[in-house]
This record gives C-alpha cells, sequence and structure tokens, in this order.
C-alpha cells in the first residue's frame, strides 16, 4: 500500500506526464503506482483525469491545439491502459455511459477520438463504434449498453442529414436518451431541426454538456 | 435590380482587385454539387474519367444557378490519389482516402512519397483538362479558379490525419522531407492550371487556423509551401486566394507567406472577434469570399433566411469591394440546388454598387 506522500507524488507525475505528453513517463508512472499499491481509481481520476482536464483549458485558450491534445491522450492512454485492470469495480463510479460514433458515409473521426479520451479521463465509459458507422448499430448499442447519450458526429452535410433519420429511430425505442451531435456544418439550428438534444463545438464544451445532460437525467430518475 | 454592365469574369476581378464592379459577384462553390447536372454519380464524377460531362454539368450547372466563377474542386483526395493513395469513391458521397489502410503506416513511409508529374497523373491531370475544357467554353465570361490542395493537407490524407498531427511533433525531419517533394510537384500543378486557363489559383490551408495548428507550428510546416505555390501565381499575374473553413483563421500568416487577393473563409480571422472587426481590419488588404454557413443556412434554409443572411454579409462586406458572396465552405454536394440560386439573386437585389 503506497502512503499518502507517494500517492500523491504519483498523482503529480501523472498530470504533469499527461499535461507535457510525455508517453514513457506517463506509462512508467502508472507502472509504479501499480506496483506500490497505490489506489488505482484515485491516481487514474486525480492525475490522468486531473492532467487532462489542463490540456482542456489549454486547448479553450488557444495554447495547445489538435497536435498537443492528441500527444497529451497519447501519454494518458499508455496510463490508463495499465492502470485499467487494476480499477476495483466498486470504485469504478463511472460517471455516465456514451454511446459514440461518425456517421455513416463520413470518415473524419479525429473529433470523434479528441472526445473519447476526454470522456474516459473523466470516468465516463465510451462505447466507441468508429467511423462511417450504420445508423442502426447506433441504435442497438444503445439498447445493449443502456447508455445515457448518444454522440453523433459528421463533418460533412451528405452524413450529416443521416443524423435527422437517425434520431427518431434512437427516441422511438428510447425517448428518454439525450443525443449530442457535433461536428463542422452542425449548429444550433440544426439541433433544433433534427430534434437533438445538444450540440458542442469541442470536445472540453462537449464534456461540460454531457455532464448537464446526466445531471438532469439522474434528476429525473431520482423524481 | 439594375441592368448588369460586367461579365461576371469582370465582375469577380474587380471584386477581388478591390476596384469598382457593378454588384456584388456571387459564387456559392457548387463544385461537388455541379455532378446533379452531369448525367454522373459523384462517385463518376469524383473519378475524372469523364471530363466533356463534368464540363457540361458545370455550364449546365452555370444557365440555372446564375453563378460568377467555377471552382476546380473536385474533393480533397486528388492530389494524395495521385501519389499513390488508396482512394473510395463512394456513389452518393465524397470520394476519401482509405483510412483503414492508409498509404503512410508509419513515419518511416514518408520516404515512398516520389515525385510525379500533374499533367500526366490520374485525377490531377483530369482537373487540368477539366479546367481546359471549361476555359474553352466559358474562359471569357466566368472567372475559373483553380485549386490546389496544400501540402501538409496532402499529407495528412495519406498518412491519416491523426498520425500525421502527432508526426508534425514527433517526426518532424520525415514530414519535412516529404513536404519539400510535395511542393515540387504543387507548383507544377498550379502552373499547369493557370496554362490550361485558370484565372486564378485557390490553395486550401486547411491547418492555419485555430481549429487544427498553432500558428507557430503551420508556419514552420506549411508557410514555406504557401510561398512556393502563390509565387508561381503572383508570377503569371493570375490572382491568389485561399481556402479555409477552419475558426479563427491566420490571415496575417496568409498575408506573410501568399500575398493572397482573397481567402474564402466560413468565420472570422484568429485576431478579431466579430465580422465588422473582420471587415475593418483585413477588409482592405484580403478580400472575402463567403461566408454564408452550407449547412443550416444554404442546405437547410428558407428562402427568407437565406435572404436576410445574404443581405446581413453583403451590408457589412460590400463597401469598398473585396467581396464574393459564397458559402464558407463547399456548398452541400446534396444540398437544394434552388438555394444555390437564391444566393444569387440575393446577390443582384441587394449587392448592387452604385
Amino acid at each position: 500500500m503506497a502512503t499518502k506522500e507517494k500517492e500523491q507524488e504519483l498523482i503529480k507525475r501523472l498530470q504533469d506526464a499527461v499535461i507535457n505528453y510525455k508517453v514513457a513517463d506517463a506509462k512508467k508512472t502508472a507502472e509504479e503506482a501499480v506496483a506500490s499499491g497505490a489506489d488505482a481509481y484515485k491516481v487514474t481520476m486525480e492525475g490522468l483525469a486531473g492532467g487532462m482536464e489542463v490540456v482542456s483549458q489549454k486547448f479553450d485558450c488557444h495554447e495547445y491545439f489538435v497536435p498537443e491534445t492528441l500527444l497529451c491522450a497519447k501519454a494518458l492512454y499508455a496510463a490508463l491502459d495499465v492502470l485499467k485492470p487494476h480499477i476495483k469495480a466498486q470504485a469504478g463510479g463511472a460517471k455516465g455511459q456514451v454511446v459514440l460514433g461518425v456517421m455513416q458515409g463520413d470518415v473524419h473521426d479525429l473529433g470523434k477520438n479528441l472526445i473519447k479520451a476526454i470522456f474516459e479521463a473523466s470516468g465516463w465509459t465510451v462505447h466507441d463504434l468508429g467511423r462511417d458507422v450504420p445508423l442502426k448499430n447506433f441504435v442497438d448499442e444503445q439498447l445493449k449498453t443502456d447508455s445515457d447519450i448518444v454522440m453523433l458526429s459528421a463533418m460533412m452535410t451528405t452524413s450529416m442529414v443521416g443524423i435527422k433519420k437517425l434520431i427518431p429511430m434512437i427516441k422511438e425505442k428510447n425517448p428518454k436518451v439525450k443525443i449530442m451531435i457535433g461536428g463542422a456544418p452542425i449548429t444550433e439550428k440544426t439541433v433544433e431541426e433534427y430534434g437533438a438534444d445538444t450540440t458542442a463545438d469541442n470536445a472540453p464544451n462537449a464534456l461540460r454538456e454531457a455532464m448537464k445532460m446526466l445531471d438532469t437525467l439522474r434528476k429525473g430518475k431520482a423524481a | 435590380m439594375a441592368r448588369e454592365e460586367m461579365t461576371s469574369l469582370q465582375r469577380v476581378a474587380a471584386a477581388l482587385t478591390f476596384g469598382q464592379p457593378d454588384r456584388v459577384p456571387a459564387a456559392p462553390l457548387v463544385c461537388g454539387a455541379s455532378h446533379r447536372f452531369s448525367g454522373l454519380t459523384y462517385g463518376e464524377w469524383s473519378q475524372c474519367t469523364d471530363i466533356d460531362a463534368m464540363v457540361q454539368g458545370h455550364i449546365d450547372a452555370l444557365d440555372m444557378i446564375g453563378h460568377d466563377g467555377v471552382v476546380m474542386l473536385v474533393d480533397l483526395s486528388v492530389e494524395a490519389h495521385a501519389f499513390g493513395c488508396e482512394v473510395k469513391f463512394p456513389e452518393m458521397n465524397t470520394a476519401h482516402p482509405n483510412y483503414d489502410d492508409p498509404y503512410l503506416k508509419s513515419h518511416k513511409d514518408y520516404k515512398k512519397i516520389q515525385k510525379i508529374d500533374p499533367r500526366k497523373t490520374q485525377r490531377m491531370k483530369g482537373v487540368i483538362d477539366l479546367t481546359a475544357g471549361l476555359s474553352k467554353q466559358i474562359g471569357k465570361t466566368h472567372a475559373i479558379v483553380g485549386f490546389v490542395y496544400g501540402s501538409i493537407g496532402i499529407l495528412s490524407m495519406m498518412r491519416g490525419p491523426e498520425a500525421f498531427f502527432m508526426d508534425l511533433m514527433e517526426y518532424p525531419d520525415e514530414v519535412m522531407e516529404a513536404i519539400q517533394v510535395v511542393d515540387e510537384v504543387l507548383v507544377e500543378y498550379a502552373q499547369a492550371q493557370l496554362e490550361a486557363g485558370a484565372h486564378s489559383i485557390c490553395y486550401d490551408h486547411l491547418y492555419a487556423s485555430q481549429s487544427i495548428l498553432g500558428k507557430d507550428l503551420w508556419e514552420k510546416f506549411e508557410g514555406p509551401s504557401v510561398k512556393k505555390v502563390t509565387d508561381v501565381v503572383h508570377k503569371a499575374g493570375a490572382l491568389v486566394s485561399f481556402h479555409n473553413c477552419g475558426n479563427g483563421i491566420y490571415f496575417d500568416m496568409s498575408e506573410k507567406w501568399g500575398k493572397p487577393h482573397a481567402i474564402s473563409h466560413a468565420y472570422v480571422a484568429d485576431d478579431v472577434d466579430s465580422w465588422e472587426e473582420h471587415k475593418a481590419k483585413w477588409g482592405k488588404k484580403i478580400g472575402t469570399i463567403g461566408w454564408i454557413p452550407p449547412g443550416p443556412v444554404a442546405m437547410l434554409g428558407t428562402p427568407e433566411e437565406i435572404e436576410e443572411e445574404c443581405k446581413a454579409e453583403i451590408e457589412i462586406f460590400a463597401p469598398g469591394a473585396g467581396f464574393v458572396l459564397a458559402t464558407g465552405c463547399e456548398y452541400g454536394p446534396n444540398a437544394p440546388l434552388r438555394n444555390a440560386k437564391r444566393i444569387v439573386e440575393a446577390a443582384k437585389k441587394y449587392g448592387v454598387y452604385e
């Protein structure tokens, strides 16, 4: 069992490795955390998610751009792969579950992958369907996983139109599920027109929107 | 509506050189959308095998919509394809590389990229032939804008964007070496389009915005590429334009490296906060081709919304010329064509210069 001081040191090192995109350092520190018996969930959430939160802030204020953020995510995954098997089920405490994918006919998955990294770092369970996903797969995956939110990405008007068709398909099976849409051609008007719940213009904003929707869903269940 | 005194070509040239056009030109970027006039599927159109049908498609689109210029964009994979990248041609969707099996599988593969002759290679030849075909028919009356996808855009298609962006930071030397080869080809490609009759070359520097790369990183990798290609265009006395549909575009870098007459864009420059500010800061130096949102307005907008949007944009940007009313990115290949016509009609209604 690692001491509190050791755990704090490991958390700080993980944060630094993610923020400064040091892939080897991230992996090595994660291995050290496991070997020292540190709480894997705690170091994941405070170290990796904490680091990624700083990355999101840097992205928001244009200090980091896509390449830097991708490398941060690479460092994050290098550590997460080591820590994940050691996170105890009861400590899992997933914030929520999302089904995520790029619409049929569209292969632009950069934004989707950044969202996945930020959500996973923040403790969400992400069911990533990849790119060029047939509409029916979103419906099936939502039902299978009972996910709270379905997130649909489209970079082109040709793939965007599939969203209009897909939303009623998802809502018909599960009216309570929340739907977030995003990508270059999508605006608030598209959200309204297609019957989605919200949109976000980048990964950190997507996380904020998802947190709000999850909160609404859980309040609804409690009531 | 006043009688039009200029040809479309004169109008576009006057607008982009800050002269005195009779009205705001309109060019709703109906590139892929023109396939719907050609009798070809989108997939067939993108393969550039029936140039006569493509020429006729553009001419018929001009007849129906009435825009002032045509852009030679087929899709962004044309150059990568010519360099050897496998490309998929969906029947009703935009052609794209096979990202499941990228041409450049690791940073070591950048060495695979060899110089090609654009005048002889696949779809680059197709674009040159298309330009020549259109030049014969409308070269004296309408603006023909050649199109070159930027060096790092091409490489990102061959490698896959995600891996490519990380390579920029992890393997800069390998990327840089490949850029030199691509640049040589792009210079020849621009030259060939000009010789075929293009009045302008549009260089797509998609990653020169806050949406993707930091300014320093963009400048390091693509600034010199832009200069090489645009030097050729300037030297030929043709107009230089850029396209960038990212958010927070680096107009200062564009000016530094390419001295463009205009930029086709969907969002404001990174150093201003509104369209009014953009006009005040950049409107006398670099023309704007834009910025009607292709999705919510051009594709989904009601006739009233389209007219309102066009009117508002003209009010801000028409004064002093340097403005072409256009969509901020390519007109949706599947969007209602009537809306493109509405954009042209709005330019005629609200964009007349006294």
